[in-house]
């Protein structure tokens, strides 16, 4: 399994000379599972250049969103894979009381926000809620369950080839809970990152900035931290970078995370903030993937 | 970069999210309260509640269900031991809709205390999730049972 990050901010983009390192994209994953067929984590802005860099042949896509907040489905109509007709895409999203995920996402890609409707994009493109119990996509198995964030809002396991990846950006496992104490069971999202070979979760906030934000669904970054902990994941990256923070305010974090993570007894190379355009490679464990 | 792994897997089950929530609120009421998962197993109650039953949850850890429907009474007017089935968090949890009754419980400690007691259920989009229930204590009469 590879993965590619082509968004890591939150909220909204920054571009500009400040976040150039980090990068200003919103949320976007790419995921090439053990067969070569393709995932997306989320849809911000960071899905343009994702889009750009497939080739432009016939493809079946699956887009894997976990909630839809602006920032994690604002590329989807700059997404160029969209507007080719020998495409196939599979949205996948959390279910709502309140209307399919076809109509949520269509409030979104409609006038006057959008130039184009669902129903005028060239692509096959269908639309399905993710089922409570595991599934597969090719050769991987997917787990979807829902987190601490604002609305209905899921996270993500993609087990393939032996290698597991966990992503939960939006995420506040430490609203109204001790997560230094409780039981695993009682931790939003862990039995999604437990052992997990690489956890993408969100680190927006810094300890300082959190009082100010309490509830609006982000984790701190010692609460981060300390999630990882809990999970025992192999490598944590610290995601869904606050607008605010500037590429050097974002070194003095990832310097303090690795700090705090080692004081917690951990190996400081095993976390560290995430980079647009990094690029992990998970490998293959012939015994667990036959 | 290449991640080198060792093969694991997730061996937590994770409650659902809800129930995560519903706890998580409980602990920062003042109010007795009470969380059953679908199966009527009490998982959680809180520190309020604690008081009121002279233990603490993490003394007594989860109970099945109807045996927490006797741990603590609950009587009616006369003294009589009320149906497992009656229970507003058991009518809750089955039957997926709100309840509401009137009865004693008897502490730990032998105390008996007279409660309202509201519960309803925890319906999510994947059905139900488990019950509620909260407490409103309206006397101690100190007798013992």
């Amino acid at each position: 399994m590879k993965v590619k990050l082509w968004g890591t901010r939150g909220s909204i983009p920054s571009p500009g000379p400040e976040t150039i390192r980090y990068g200003g994209n919103t949320s976007c994953v790419g995921v090439t599972l053990s067969d070569g067929s393709m995932l997306a984590l989320d849809a911000g802005t960071g899905i343009r250049s994702l889009g750009n860099a497939l080739a432009a042949e016939p493809a079946r896509l699956h887009i894997l969103l976990t909630h839809l907040h602006l920032d994690h489905i604002q590329g989807l109509v700059f997404f160029a894979p969209a507007f080719r007709a020998q495409t196939e895409i599979v949205i996948w999203g959390p279910s709502s009381p309140e209307a399919s995920l076809r109509d949520r996402i269509s409030r979104y890609i409609s006038a006057p926000l959008s130039p184009v409707e669902v129903r005028e994009l060239p692509c096959d493109v269908s639309f399905r809620h993710c089922p409570q119990a595991e599934w597969e996509i090719g050769p991987a198995r997917i787990r979807a369950a829902s987190v601490a964030h604002r609305g209905p809002t899921l996270g993500y396991r993609i087990d393939d080839a032996g290698s597991s990846l966990a992503y939960i950006p939006d995420h506040e496992p430490a609203l109204g809970a001790d997560i230094d104490t409780l039981e695993d069971e009682w931790i939003s999202g862990l039995g999604l990152a437990h052992n997990a070979s690489l956890l993408i979760h969100d680190g927006q906030y810094t300890d300082d900035e959190y009082p100010d934000h309490l509830g609006w669904g982000h984790s701190s970054l010692s609460h981060a931290i300390s999630f990882a902990r809990r999970a025992g994941a192999e490598r944590t990256l610290l995601f869904h970078h606050d607008p605010m923070h500037s590429d050097a305010r974002l070194d003095e974090l990832a310097r303090g995370a690795r700090e705090r993570w080692q004081a917690l007894g951990g190996d400081p190379s095993r976390i560290e903030l995430a980079m647009e355009r990094a690029e992990y490679e998970l490998p293959v464990h012939t015994a667990l993937a036959s | 970069m290449l991640i080198p792994t060792i093969s694991k897997v997730s061996n937590v089950t994770q409650k659902p999210l809800e129930l995560i929530l519903a706890r998580n609120l409980m602990s920062a009421l003042s109010t007795p309260a009470f969380l059953v998962d679908e199966g009527g197993v009490l998982v959680f109650y809180n520190e309020a509640a604690g008081i009121m039953l002279g233990k603490r949850f993490e003394e007594l850890g989860t109970v099945g269900p109807e045996e927490w429907g006797s741990l603590f009474g609950p009587f009616d007017e006369a003294g009589e031991p009320i149906p497992y089935d009656e229970l507003p968090l058991v009518v809750a949890v089955r039957n997926g809709r709100p309840a509401h009754a009137n009865f004693e419980i008897s502490s730990a400690d032998g105390t008996h205390h007279s409660v309202e007691a509201s519960a309803f259920p925890i319906l999510t989009a994947h059905g139900s999730q488990g019950a509620i229930a909260v407490f409103w204590p309206t006397a101690s009469n100190g007798s013992a049972s």
